[in-house]
């Protein structure tokens, strides 16, 4: 009973550790890590407790402090939502080593957008959706967004909300900001900002420059990359953000910024507003998804089609202030708060959206993408 | 027999320890090591290529970051050095029975989390605050801003990393002998020279103990040029965060991380053969 | 003039007692703004005194959770990391062996190693080799790997400043190794141990830059104020950044009063002692 034959157990205790990490390291070569993946044996979402856990992962501001409650009250489960995902490639980021292995980290539903939704069924990340658990999906969800050119027949995704990425602006600060070119004039040196999603940022810089986005060409987009560089390196830029820039917005870092058009409602200062840019907007969807090794499917299904009832999607609508995928939405809101039902930003005219396109992504293969992304990301760091 | 087991006793005490440092310090670098010769993405999986090729594409893609972290961290370096030898001085000879509470001053920054000391200085910087209409009305903040600079980096890095320079150099004070002190003022009289000649001398090893514990972790930081900075103060660190957390470009972030491992190495197996590597863990002189 | 010469003289200590204030001044605005009483999600701007957010301290479930699991993190990293860097600085202090150098380098190395590279490593690690799930266990080994060191530091020179007579009298007095151990050399080196784990449960509990490479899902308290500072920190991690400011000097107050204490019962070269501060921080 001395000492050493304490620590001697110790010892053998962290060799036995050792040895078997050798042993794996050794013999296991397959399956996760660093081996790669693709969506060859996609499964269909089944299984879990329809009164258990419910995990999802969604951006911040994006759900009222009612919904979730009401929810758990209906459904009889117990929902942890956590607003975690700042940036699709962040999000993207933190989740691709869980997902290549099979992981969600407990999450049943993740809410990203059209082109990571797409990119993420490609890599086999998420599963398919079994419609006969969201009946109300089927028959709410507005034909616009029925056969998106991603997931044609919705087999994997359904629309959480949709918005356009514009100019939002500090109008007392800068009331003369009406094109995404405004944003390099010199006199908003080091008071501007840029979204770090290079799908936002980009294309409304083609836009504004003349290039329709949806043809444009690889060295179009190279190009406006280098417009951007050049505009971090020498201070006009002052940051490349993610949701953070609403914070130096509203305490006058910032003057305007590429920005998301439900954001400035949540914001204490009335002088924030979003501004459409003459030569259009990009428009987007955020999908709610199920992942790979989702604990709680059952439960994921019975929160998509509880949030695709009108009376409950207005309720977040009235909220976040984004366009929604629901119909319906629009006669709850014109017997609730007539002033919402007619506003632009959450039921957008054709004459607000007449220069708009949807989101686009870089032309080419999965190569000439990267190669792409990979000089977005060398320009946000000047 | 006892004798070959007392022989043993160290080995059985190190073991534990060490072990752990080996598999979880040792092990990880040569892994991060083999990675950084792969090729792939997490899409197609790793392939061992001894893709020497991805050091180059480091090192020329991203010099600038290299250069602006070493620039930056050895910018903080020297302002730590400037402020916090009187600062130590002050603690070690000035203070009497407040010496204490001076100390606690200075390790008091610990006991509040790294990153919310940083962002509450994003606060006190922030472009429509007293403290930056103040720098304004000095000409000390040219564009009416202090964030997203070089100088509001450097700033936090300063004073972040200013206690490990501190502690140093008030240990290596405080050994001092005072009867030197005195025979140095009998010597050469005026203060000054007693400083350079006496004191300053004698402290070396605190300066630069304090030196290296100020500069690596400010060169390796990111926390500050996420928060303070803008594009343009981008660092090594953050390049590094954002391929291996973001972008998942884990082989071109592996060499990028064992390079600015290399050069600190370099640099620190030079003191270490210069002072010993006892002088790291706080005592000159090695023990026995 | 007078004035003049009086600033001449106490030059030193005032330039001391700025920098003082230097440091001590976002700690300051981190109290101050927890009585914040902010319109929006921000604060930053003070708008009003409130004691709200003192009374809900504890009332977001995301942020309190984080803070346990910081907490339960610290606890078992100041367990492991003080054993296993207790012994490690036991061998280096008592015993003669041969690899001492290559001991002590792979001590000091992890210390002098940018936290970044750390983390790091440790990802490309766990990722090649896919036996651990990233979460609390890949944090914790983290954790007692960087903690390590410093304990050995604390510990070490602890030992190094202890009579060794003590031992050989008690073994003289017939005591076996154990029952030295137990009886002499653990008591006396109580305090430093006190402090190491003390020092270790405070590195740990802090950690961003390690703990955002090896976290998976796992939130810690610094890795939800980084994500929350995306969509405006809340009042209450300031509230409770200050309650664990005022934890850390309670705690660290009865560790002096204990290791006092303890040093006036051990009554060892007392000389020595004095010179020692009460806690000793690995420089």
């Amino acid at each position: 009973m001395s000492v050493m034959k304490k620590s001697r157990l110790l010892v053998l205790a962290v060799l036995a550790l050792a040895a078997s990490m050798v042993l794996v390291a050794c013999g296991g070569d397959g399956g996760g890590g660093l081996s790669g993946s693709d969506n060859s044996d996609v499964t269909t979402a089944t299984g879990g407790d329809p009164q258990g856990n419910l995990k999802i992962s969604n951006w911040p501001l994006y759900i009222d402090n009612a919904t979730i409650k009401e929810f758990d009250q209906a459904a009889g489960t117990s929902t942890t939502y956590t607003d975690d995902v700042n940036s699709n490639t962040d999000f993207f980021g933190k989740m691709q080593p869980l997902l290549s292995n099979g992981d969600s980290g407990g999450r049943d539903i993740i809410v990203v957008t059209d082109w990571m939704a797409e990119k993420m069924w490609k890599l086999g990340y998420v599963q398919k959706l079994d419609k006969s658990k969201i009946p109300n999906v089927e028959k709410n969800l507005i034909p616009s967004l029925q056969n998106p050119a991603f997931d044609p027949n919705r087999e994997y995704s359904v629309p959480w909300q949709s918005g356009m990425t514009g100019l939002v602006v500090r109008t007392d600060l800068a009331p003369d900001i009406k094109s995404i070119n405004d944003l390099f004039d010199p006199k908003y040196k080091g008071k501007v900002t840029l979204l770090d999603e290079m799908r936002d940022t980009i294309p409304l810089m083609m836009a504004a420059d003349g290039i329709n986005p949806e043809e444009a060409t690889d060295e179009q987009w190279m190009d406006t990359i280098a417009k951007m560089k050049e505009n971090v390196g020498n201070g006009q830029v002052r940051k490349v953000t993610g949701n953070d820039y609403i914070q130096d917005l509203e305490n006058g870092n910032v003057v305007a910024a590429i920005g998301w058009s439900g954001d400035t409602t949540q914001t204490s200062n009335p002088n924030i507003k979003y501004v459409q840019p003459e030569q259009g907007c990009s428009i987007w969807s955020d999908n709610m998804m199920i992942p790979v090794g989702a604990p709680n499917p059952a439960a994921a299904y019975k929160f998509m089609n509880y949030v695709y009832d009108p009376e409950n999607q207005a309720q977040i609508t009235e909220y976040v202030n984004y366009v929604s995928p629901v119909a319906g939405v629009k006669e709850v809101l014109a017997k609730k708060d007539p002033a919402l039902a007619n506003d632009n930003l959450i039921f957008p005219s054709e004459e607000f959206t007449k220069n708009c396109f949807a989101q686009v992504s870089p032309p080419g293969d999965e190569q000439q993408v990267q190669e792409v992304e990979q000089a977005f990301e060398n320009a946000k760091i000047g | 027999m006892t004798t070959l087991r007392q022989r043993m006793t160290p080995y059985w005490l190190l073991a534990p320890g060490l072990i752990w440092l080996f598999i979880f310090f040792v092990v990880p670098m040569y892994y991060m090591g083999e990675l950084s010769l792969k090729t792939g993405t997490l899409t197609t999986g790793y392939e061992m290529t001894w893709a020497f090729s991805n050091y180059a594409d480091a090192i020329t893609d991203y010099s600038t970051q290299f250069l602006r972290a070493f620039y930056f961290a050895g910018v903080a370096t020297i302002l730590c050095l400037l402020i916090g030898y009187p600062l130590a001085y002050a603690i070690a000879f000035k203070s009497g029975r407040w010496k204490n509470l001076m100390l606690f001053g200075v390790v008091a920054p610990f006991f509040t989390t790294y990153l919310i000391r940083t962002i509450s200085w994003k606060t006190i910087l922030s472009d429509s605050s007293p403290v930056v209409s103040v720098l304004e009305f000095l000409q000390l903040a040219p564009d009416g801003r202090v964030l997203a600079t070089n100088a509001a980096v450097i700033a936090g890095l300063t004073y972040n990393f200013l206690p490990f320079m501190v502690l140093p150099l008030f240990a290596s004070l405080e050994r001092l002998d005072r009867r030197l002190l005195e025979a140095g003022q009998d010597l050469y009289a005026s203060a000054r020279q007693t400083f350079l000649r006496v004191t300053l001398p004698l402290t070396m090893p605190g300066i630069i103990a304090g030196i290296l514990l100020t500069f690596i972790p400010a060169a390796g930081d990111y926390v500050n040029a996420t928060f303070l900075g803008g594009p343009d103060q981008a660092m090594i660190g953050n390049v590094i965060q954002s391929k291996y957390l973001v972008v998942n470009d884990y082989s071109e972030a592996a060499a990028l991380s064992f390079t600015l491992m290399a050069i600190i190495l370099v640099g620190l197996l030079f003191y270490i053969k210069f002072a010993g590597t006892e002088a790291l863990m706080g005592d000159e002189e090695e023990a026995k | 003039m007078r004035a003049w010469r009086w600033l001449r003289e106490n030059s030193i200590l005032i330039i001391g007692l700025l920098a003082i204030a230097y440091m001590l001044v976002p700690i300051l605005v981190i109290a101050v703004f927890s009585f914040n009483d902010p319109p929006g999600r921000y604060n930053f701007e003070w708008a009003g005194f409130t004691t709200e957010y003192w009374a809900d301290a504890f009332g977001i479930e995301e942020l309190t959770e984080s803070l346990l699991t910081s907490i339960r993190l610290a606890f078992f990293t100041a367990i492991g990391a003080t054993i296993l860097g207790t012994l490690l600085a036991i061998a280096l202090v008592r015993y003669q062996f041969f690899g001492r150098r290559a001991a002590n380098l792979l001590i000091v190395i992890p210390m002098a190693t940018p936290e970044v590279v750390i983390g790091a490593a440790l990802l490309s690690f766990f990722l090649t080799l896919d036996v651990f799930q990233l979460g609390f266990t890949t944090l914790l080994i983290a954790h007692i790997m960087f903690s390590v060191s410093f304990v050995v530091i604390v510990v070490r020179s602890r030992l190094i400043g202890f009579d060794r007579r003590l031992e050989e009298a008690a073994a003289d007095l017939g005591a076996n190794a154990f029952t030295t151990f137990r009886k002499v050399t653990l008591p006396l080196i109580a305090p430093g141990v006190a402090s190491a784990a003390f020092l270790s449960f405070a590195l740990s509990i802090d950690d961003f830059v390690i703990s955002n490479f090896n976290s998976g899902s796992t939130v810690t308290f610094p890795l939800y104020i980084f994500g929350a500072n995306q969509r405006g920190i809340p009042v209450q991690v300031n509230v409770i950044a200050t309650m664990l400011f005022a934890v850390t000097i309670i705690a660290m107050l009865a560790v002096i009063i204990q290791q006092k204490r303890a040093e006036k019962a051990a009554a060892m070269r007392p000389e020595e002692v004095a010179n020692k501060p009460a806690i000793s921080i690995p420089v």
